[in-house]
């Protein structure tokens, strides 16, 4: 299950992740998960979660003992009853008059405690080798990292980035803790700038590639679409903007594989400065172009297959990123201790599931 | 006896042991140690494929039993609701069975099911809401895009005479209609109906009809809208999807999110096209019944679609059927109701 070799020290172990879950396996879960969720309209979806993480957590293993998630499927219900019926309540709220999207301004002041409460909850809820994770956040130090620095990043046109990357996976590794013993990262500025520098590289070649193409299928489509149109005029006027549309496809396509490739390159720097307790050091190494090529093809295979590959596709994505990941352990891993930590907030947690914002690789 | 690790209360460390049941209760037995007696029942992990069941005792303590292992038949219990689950899942057969009755019920819901609790939906919402949601979408748009009509008073009393008269004709239930005109802006030539009743007429439609029965063709075909509540319809089935969406797609990758989202984007389209053609049988209708040309207003749409370029046109173009499309089934209706222009 996992593969121990001893390293250059008497005791410094070099452990690897490794995920033991199979497609097949993982189907059925799926499927069963599905029915249960239609039957109920919906109501099932807490229990399939928990069934899913579950799944994946308990068949990832590191130095012969498993991952665990425990959540409770009721309160994951509470929590999403509570997230619709406020999301609900706030469109409605716009719909209504558009003062109160001034509401944002109040979630954007909620924000970095919903994030802090959201991370506390997910991490009390996993554990290894029954001690669980924990975490301490800080409403400023979240401000900063998750609202400032987005900004920042925005205004700088990207290059501020990297900036953002360490300030931000610094702030979850040191509020990060296992059982009584704490996680530190130190990302260094300068890799996480060859990252950005790899992917601008990267955009360059993919946009080429894809505007190309977008341009050619563009052209294609709109003089087709424009000659069964049967109007001089609407040809004209297709052939134009065809083209563009299609770059403008293309160079979307270009954008999103660029932020995989670099969140790829960021999980790397990040594992690789962290250690737990001083001691014991994490790594990670995702092939960045391995990475992108995976989540297209898993994309592919979902949509050709109208969703049945799917399981398959997760199974996949997550067995590759447990094989690139390593802890390099000093001497055994039986003296953690597990202490009282903040329990979090599933209503928090729920929210960004709902909403899709998912941090972290 | 199961033969297992032992993790004590709140710690990582492992120690081989075994877990007995006896007349007296739970037994655990550690490596090199004396029998401990574990009072109560512990907390026992549902089964899963892969994973170990772990037994949590009364004072925090793990029994980590390795997979597989019959912890169900050691307590004495029976299997739970997810015991039975896990063995299902493992049932290709069942499996299978599941699965076309997954790709069966999502499209029943689709076709049926939230269409239906559209049509439900839009029937009890308050008026009071409607209402609102007029105010609204009204203030936006008329400090975003819309100002003032410029057409001049004697043309706007024609126009006011003309939807009185059709309003006149239809049934009073429903939200009260009424009818505004605006210049609009970037919008150009175009009519809306909000749910609330109001209707929007802009100075460039007016400008491009020839006749009146092509601008009553217009408003009867907002007032269409607005009577089979599209707009309120249009918003439930579009929450429907969005919901039936997060409920399929709960561990769905941010790629597959984003094109799945962006599908039922275009779906909203197919159904805003089926409002238009209802919108347009029920002009059809209030026409004849007001003794004007029921096909006038087809012409005036051939007449934006020509001078219209840009933006306004892939909303025309994309929302509503293709015009000829359309005079072919506003004649059909039509004539089945007896006219013969």
């Amino acid at each position: 299950m996992d593969q121990n070799t001893i390293g250059a020290g008497s005791d410094v172990r070099e452990l690897r992740f490794s995920f033991t879950g199979k497609a097949v396996e993982y189907f059925g879960i799926w499927i069963v998960n599905l029915l249960l969720s239609i039957v109920t309209l919906g109501i099932y979806t807490a229990w399939a979660k928990v069934r899913r993480l579950r799944y994946f957590y308990g068949n990832t293993w590191l130095d012969g003992h498993n991952f665990e998630y425990h959540a409770r499927p009721i309160k994951i219900l509470l929590g999403r009853v509570i997230v619709v019926a406020l999301l609900i309540v706030y469109n409605l709220l716009v719909s209504v008059s558009p003062f109160f999207g001034l509401l944002i301004i109040l979630y954007i002041l909620v924000f970095p405690w919903l994030l802090n409460k959201s991370m506390a909850f997910n991490a009390r809820m996993t554990s290894y080798r029954n001690v669980r994770l924990n975490f301490r956040g800080s409403y400023l130090g979240a401000l900063g990292v998750f609202i400032v620095m987005p900004l920042a990043t925005i205004l700088s046109l990207g290059l501020l980035a990297p900036v953002a990357s360490r300030l931000a996976n610094n702030y979850i590794g040191r509020h990060l803790g296992y059982g009584m013993a704490r996680f530190d990262t130190r990302a260094p500025l300068g890799a996480l700038y060859a990252n950005l520098g790899a992917t601008v590289l990267f955009v360059i070649l993919v946009a080429l590639v894809c505007s190309g193409l977008g341009f050619v299928i563009g052209t294609g489509a709109s003089t087709i679409g424009g000659l069964a149109e049967d109007g001089e005029e609407a040809l004209l006027r297709l052939i134009s903007s065809g083209p563009i549309i299609g770059a403008m496809v293309g160079g979307y396509v270009a954008l999103t594989l660029a932020y995989l490739f670099y969140a790829a390159g960021v999980r790397n720097v990040a594992f690789n400065h962290t250690t737990l307790d001083g001691a014991h050091r994490l790594s990670s190494r995702v092939g960045r172009f391995r990475y992108v090529w995976i989540l297209v093809s898993n994309l592919f295979a979902t949509l050709l297959t109208l969703g049945l590959l799917r399981p398959w596709a997760a199974v996949r994505t997550w067995r590759y990123l447990a094989s690139s990941t390593g802890l390099q352990a000093v001497g055994s891993l039986d003296h953690f201790v597990d202490g009282a930590a903040p329990e979090g907030n599933v209503g928090a947690a729920e929210f960004f599931d709902i909403e899709g914002i998912d941090f972290g690789l | 006896m199961i033969q297992g690790r032992y993790f004590p209360p709140g710690s990582s460390r492992a120690i081989s042991a075994d877990l007995r049941n006896t007349e007296q209760g739970l037994i655990l037995h550690l490596d090199r140690q004396d029998d401990v007696l574990q009072p109560g029942m512990p907390k026992v992990s549902d089964p899963l494929a892969g994973v170990p069941r772990k037994l949590t005792f009364a004072d925090g303590g793990v029994f980590e039993a390795p997979h597989g292992a019959d912890i169900d038949g050691l307590l004495r219990v029976r299997g739970g609701f997810f015991a039975r689950l896990a063995q299902l899942e493992k049932s290709l057969a069942f499996v299978a069975v599941a699965a076309v009755a997954v790709v069966g019920l999502l499209f029943l819901i689709y076709r049926f099911g939230i269409p239906l609790l559209a049509t439900g939906a839009a029937a009890v919402t308050p008026p009071v809401v409607v209402a609102a949601m007029d105010r609204g979408t009204l203030e936006t748009v008329d400090r975003t895009v819309f100002s003032p009509s410029e057409l001049d008073e004697e043309t706007q009393a024609r126009l006011r005479r003309i939807f009185g008269e059709l309003s006149a004709m239809v049934e009073p239930a429903g939200p009260q209609l009424r009818l505004l005109l605006r210049e609009g802006g970037v919008v150009g030539a175009n009519a809306l109906a909000l749910p609330g009743g109001t209707i929007i007429v802009t100075d460039d439609l007016v400008k491009l009809a020839e006749t009146d029965d092509e601008i009553a063709g217009v408003m009867a075909h907002e007032i269409g809208h607005v009577r089979e509540r599209h707009s309120l319809k249009q918003i439930y089935r579009v929450l429907g999807i969005g919901f039936m969406i997060g409920v399929i797609g709960g561990d769905a990758s941010q790629l597959v999110d984003d094109v799945v989202t962006q599908a039922a984007a275009f779906q909203t389209l197919v159904y805003a096209r089926g409002f238009e053609a209802d919108a347009d049988r029920f002009s059809v209708a209030l026409m004849v019944r007001a003794g004007r040309d029921p096909t006038a207003f087809v012409d005036l749409l051939d007449r934006i679609v020509g001078t219209s370029g840009g933006s306004s046109e892939t909303g025309w173009l994309s929302t509503h059927p293709g015009t000829q499309d359309r005079r072919q089934a506003v004649l059909e209706a039509a004539r089945g109701l007896g006219w013969d222009g």
